[in-house]
This record gives C-alpha cells, sequence and structure tokens, in this order.
C-alpha cells in the first residue's frame, strides 16, 4: 500500500547569514505514515517536530533526504493540493471577516468560487462560529482563531492534514470539539499528523506516536506500545504493618498512612499472587486491585530520559 | 486545468479549479490589507480633497487666454504674477496665462504626489511585506498550492496596481477638474502617472529585498529613504565630478550609475508636466535597471529561504 507520507534520511541543518553557526535540527529521519492514519510527532522542544512537519509542507527546504506525499517529491504542486495545514501560533490578517479569511485561503489553495460558496459557511457553522462569520477575526479568542484555523485547514477536503498544536489556547469544550472533529475526519480516511505538546490530547486522538529526540526519531509505536511499557498494579489497602516489607516483591507504597497504595511496576502475575498472600497473612485489607497502566506524558518522559542517561 | 475530482479521488465532487486563482488571492490578500490602513484611506481622502477643491471650491475667471482673477472658497486668490519688464528693467504686475497656470497647479500635485507618495507608499507598504513575512503567516502561505514566485508576485502586482490605482484617482482627478474648468486639455501631464509608479517600484524593490534577507523591515525602509537622500546628492553629479579627485569621482560615478536616481527623475516628470523636451532619460532607465536587480535578487533569495 502506497503510504500517506514517507521520509528517508531527511535532515536538516539550518546555518546563520554567514555560516558560522549551524544547528542540526534534524539528523536523518525515517517514518512512514500510512493513509488513514493519526500519528502524533512528540518531543521536547528543539527536538525537530515543527522543521520536520514544515519540510512535508515545503515550507523548509530539507539539506539531505527526501520525503513524499502519496508518493510525489514534497515540492510537488500536486502534492501539495492534498495537503491540510494549521500552523503553531497561526496570524489570519485581523481585517478580514471569517468568511473573508476562508475565501482568500480557499482561493490559494485553487478552490473555484462555486466551491468556496457551498462550503465555506458549512465549515464556519460546524467550528461553531456561525454568529461570527461576519465579524473580524481581530476580535476572536484564541480559541475561535484555533477553530477558524482547522476550517481553513479542512477547506480544500485533504488527504493528509499536518497540525502544530491544533489545541494550544483552546478550553476543554473546544478541545473536545477538535478532538471530535479530528474523529470525524479519521472516519472519512484522511491522514493526521498532529504535533502537540499536550500529550494528554495526543493520547485520545493518535493511533501512533513518533518520538523525536535531537533530531533523530528515538521511538515509534502505537500508543498501547509506549504505555503498556511498564505496566504493572496497583493495590489500595487498609492497615497494612508498617514493618510489611513491599520492596521484596519489586514494589513501592505511593502514598497514604491508614490507606496506602502499593505500586508494582511491571511485575508478573505470579509475583502479584504472592503479595497479595502476604498482605492477607499480615491481616491487611485489600480494597482493590487494578492493572496500573502508565500514561503516555510518563512514557515520553522514560524515552526522553532513557535517551539522555545513553548519552 | 486541473480538478479537484483528480487531485483528491474519486469520491470528490468534480470541481474546475482555475490555475490563475491562487493569484488572485494572494492579490486579494494585499488589496484588503492595504485597504484596511489608515494610511492608504488618508491618502485617499486627501486626493478627494484635492479635486474636490479644484472642481468646486475653486473660480477661475478667463479674459482672453489669461487668468482675470482665481478665487477660493469665494475669496480673492491672486490671478498675476510679478514679471520684469525687459524694455524698463521694472517688475510689473501681469496677469498669468491659463496655460501657465494649469502646468503650476499640476507642477505642484504632481511633484507632491511623486515625492509625499512615495514616502507615504513606502511607509504604508512597509508593514505589509513585514506582515507577509511573519511567521504563522508565511508558513501557511507557502504551504498552499502555488509556487513562490507565482505568491510573491501576487503581493508585488497587489502593491503596485493600488499605487497605479492611488496615483491615477489624484493625478487624473486634478488634471480633470482643471482641463473641464479651463477648457485646456494637456493629455502629456498624465505620463506623471506610469513614472510615479515605475520608480515607486523601484524604491520598493528595496523594501522588499531587505526585508526577505534581513527580515527588518524597519532597516528595510530606513536603507529606502537612505537612498532617496543619496539620490539628491548624486542629483549634483555634473557639478561635482569636475572638483572631486580622479578616485573620489570614480566612487562617485560608481554609485551615480549604481543606484537609483530617484530627484533626478523628478525634473523629467517636471518636464513631461510643463510639455519641455526630456534631454535624457538615463536617470529613469538606470534606477530601472537598479529595481530589476534588486528585485531578481529578492524572487532569489525568496526562493531559497526557510520560514
Amino acid at each position: 500500500m502506497e503510504s500517506a507520507v514517507s521520509t528517508h534520511g531527511l535532515a536538516k541543518t539550518y546555518s546563520s547569514t554567514f555560516g558560522k553557526t549551524k544547528i542540526e535540527a534534524l539528523k536523518g529521519v525515517d517514518i512512514e505514515v500510512q493513509r488513514g492514519e493519526i500519528v502524533g510527532i512528540l518531543g521536547p522542544n528543539g527536538a525537530g517536530k515543527t522543521t520536520l512537519l514544515k519540510i512535508l509542507l515545503g515550507v523548509v527546504s530539507p539539506t539531505a533526504g527526501h520525503a513524499s506525499i502519496f508518493g510525489k517529491p514534497i515540492g510537488d504542486a500536486n502534492a501539495r493540493q492534498r495537503l491540510g495545514y494549521l500552523p503553531e501560533n497561526h496570524r489570519f490578517p485581523p481585517y478580514l471577516t471569517a468568511r473573508q479569511t476562508l475565501d482568500v485561503y480557499g482561493r490559494l489553495s485553487n478552490l473555484d468560487d462555486a466551491y468556496r460558496k457551498e462550503h465555506i459557511p458549512r465549515l464556519v457553522e460546524e467550528a461553531g462560529l456561525a454568529d461570527w462569520m461576519d465579524t473580524r477575526v481581530g476580535k476572536f479568542s484564541k480559541g475561535m482563531m484555533q477553530r477558524l484555523g482547522l476550517a481553513q485547514a479542512t477547506l480544500n477536503d485533504p488527504d493528509i492534514l499536518v497540525l502544530d498544536e491544533p489545541t494550544d489556547g483552546v478550553d476543554p469544550v473546544g478541545r473536545r470539539e477538535i478532538r471530535d472533529r479530528l474523529h470525524v475526519l479519521k472516519s472519512k480516511g484522511k491522514t493526521i499528523l498532529i504535533n502537540s505538546h499536550l500529550l494528554t490530547e495526543i493520547e485520545l486522538i493518535c493511533d501512533r506516536v513518533a518520538i523525536l529526540n535531537k533530531g533523530l526519531i528515538v521511538r515509534t509505536g502505537s500508543i498501547s506500545e509506549i504505555v503498556s511499557e511498564g505496566t504493572g498494579w496497583r493495590i489500595q489497602c487498609r492497615n497494612m504493618p508498617l514493618e510489611f516489607d513491599v520492596k521484596r516483591f519489586g514494589a513501592h507504597i505511593e502514598s497514604g498512612n491508614v490507606e496506602q497504595t502499593i505500586v508494582m511496576d511491571g511485575g508478573v502475575t505470579e509475583t502479584l499472587n504472592q503479595l497479595i498472600d502476604a498482605l492477607r497473612s499480615s491481616d491487611t485489607s485489600i480494597l482493590s486491585i487494578e492493572k496500573h497502566r502508565k500514561s503516555l506524558e510518563a512514557g515520553f518522559l522514560d524515552i526522553i530520559d532513557e535517551q539522555g542517561a545513553k548519552k | 486545468m486541473t480538478t479537484t475530482d483528480q487531485l483528491n479521488g474519486a469520491q470528490k465532487a468534480s470541481v474546475p479549479a482555475p490555475t490563475y486563482l491562487p493569484l488572485t488571492g494572494s492579490l486579494l490578500l494585499t488589496f484588503r490589507e492595504l485597504w484596511a490602513m489608515k494610511i492608504t484611506q488618508g491618502i485617499v481622502l486627501v486626493s478627494t480633497l484635492a479635486w474636490i477643491l479644484l472642481s468646486f471650491a475653486m473660480n477661475l475667471d478667463v479674459v482672453e487666454g489669461s487668468l482675470a482673477a482665481v478665487r477660493i472658497f469665494g475669496f480673492d486668490a491672486g490671478a498675476d504674477e510679478l514679471v520684469k519688464d525687459p524694455q524698463t528693467g521694472e517688475f510689473v504686475r501681469q496677469a498669468i496665462s491659463v496655460d501657465k497656470f494649469i502646468v503650476g497647479i499640476s507642477s505642484f500635485v504632481f511633484g507632491a504626489a511623486y515625492f509625499l507618495g512615495t514616502l507615504l507608499g513606502l511607509f504604508a507598504t512597509m508593514p505589509l511585506i513585514g506582515g507577509f513575512l511573519e511567521q504563522g503567516r508565511i508558513d501557511l502561505l507557502l504551504s498552499k498550492p502555488l509556487s513562490r514566485n507565482r505568491l510573491l508576485s501576487g503581493h508585488l502586482l497587489g502593491v503596485l496596481l493600488t499605487v497605479l490605482a492611488l496615483s491615477t484617482y489624484l493625478i487624473l482627478g486634478v488634471w480633470m477638474a482643471l482641463s473641464i474648468k479651463t477648457g485646456i486639455w494637456i493629455p502629456k501631464m498624465l505620463t506623471s502617472i506610469p513614472l510615479i509608479v515605475v520608480m515607486f517600484a523601484v524604491m520598493y524593490s528595496v523594501i522588499f529585498t531587505l526585508s526577505i534577507l534581513t527580515r527588518s523591515t524597519g532597516l528595510a525602509l530606513i536603507i529606502a529613504y537612505g537612498l532617496i537622500f543619496i539620490s539628491a546628492i548624486l542629483a549634483a553629479h555634473e557639478q561635482l565630478t569636475p572638483v572631486l579627485s580622479p578616485s573620489a569621482a570614480f566612487v562617485y560615478n560608481s554609485f551615480y550609475h549604481l543606484l537609483p536616481n530617484f530627484i533626478e527623475v523628478v525634473a523629467i516628470q517636471a518636464k513631461l508636466v510643463t510639455g519641455e523636451a526630456v534631454t535624457s532619460w538615463y536617470p529613469f532607465f538606470s534606477s530601472v535597471a537598479f529595481g530589476s536587480v534588486v528585485y531578481g535578487l529578492g524572487y532569489f533569495w525568496f526562493n531559497r529561504k526557510d520560514f
């Protein structure tokens, strides 16, 4: 199957005006994104996430390697016709109304009058901005701007949507609306690439993540793969004797005086059963036992820390 | 002609997408931004006042081809001038000829349009290129399916068409008001319009290219104004070259030939308005050559730059 996005050995070095300072933003990135996937690009600040997205959009030229969109090289105008983009901190001209903004960007996307006339009111309504259709965007809140930005990015009914911090500055209700919209787009077979610092959002939206650190992809995998590393158990109990040693079961006590939470990272079921037996024989009341799943944020931080320790 | 059907798959409605559309989008963006600026609206207001003043507030009494009286808002503004009598050598008051009056008014208005129009125009368009190159805006524009050259051309064309519209509005309005009032039509005066637009384009090339290169529109404006100032010094090349040492004269002349001759072109414009023959178009063409090279560099850098 043809990949929606494919990069091989993609590298980018930024040079200062006289070439004195060089910054390697990407050091050979290989990534394949299949049609219909939602992929989150994660990484600490300066990892090269925005550079990677900008190379795919033709905004930044790679120093080495190559990238393609549906098999077409990234510089190809036809390839860009299939893209929708929401930049980070996008700035729509403040003197344009929501309708005029979409009209101008629709023209720039090569969409004819009839298409724009039909789709702009629908998109503005879907963005929850119907009452603001003819209001200048200079008066819009950050959340409204993000929703208008997403409407702009989807105006040309793109096959690939590239979103840089789409929920930045949006309140929880707005974030849920954006998530719902992205799920609808996914159900229509759209491929979505998201760069976001809000890992909880990524966890809720994405099928797969690629973690970038210092210009390199250090891990790719599904959310469940990333968060399952370090899976364990959480046992909530009461009246545990002070001398009870949880460490011999590879566990630790997270909190509590009267009620305690014992956390077992990566323990096997056999060890869990041994711990439960030991607790019962010490007259400890077991209140609950639940599978402990690491959050994406914890998984992400572990991977970045692991990379740091390797250096 | 491409269709979104071809581009996005068979499930979509076939929508013809003419290829000129992205260019119109870029043009529209520039027009709207310029119109949203108070300075553009101010220029339109001042131009409107100028031709309203000439059309309705000024009354001319013409007697045998000379002005007997000029009244502005009903007040006598004087219709004579001091002229030296060749026989007696004394200054005497003499009625101004209508032709001379028109040429005088036109020279003033068109000269002001050339100087103030260019200076204000450069000042007004400076934030425009700055906004165009702003992060969050330029990256979105570059992600659209049009080449960088077309995107930049749309911006440039929008600026130049706006300057053309503004100068036409002022000059054509003033010219028509004067011509209708006096019955004397001098179409040559209208050559000021393309001259103003071309010289604005030459000076705008500096702002355009330096903004792309440095992203500092303030610096670009200072250098553009600096070149206008230097052109005033270069305009005196016939007087200055003989008194300079050979090496200094070489440097001075190099600048004269390389840099735009903004001030010297105003003399060409004055001659066009008064109907005198233009003896040399060199300052104009060397300025155009300068602008062309600078625009070429601007396009070159814009195509190579990462945003």
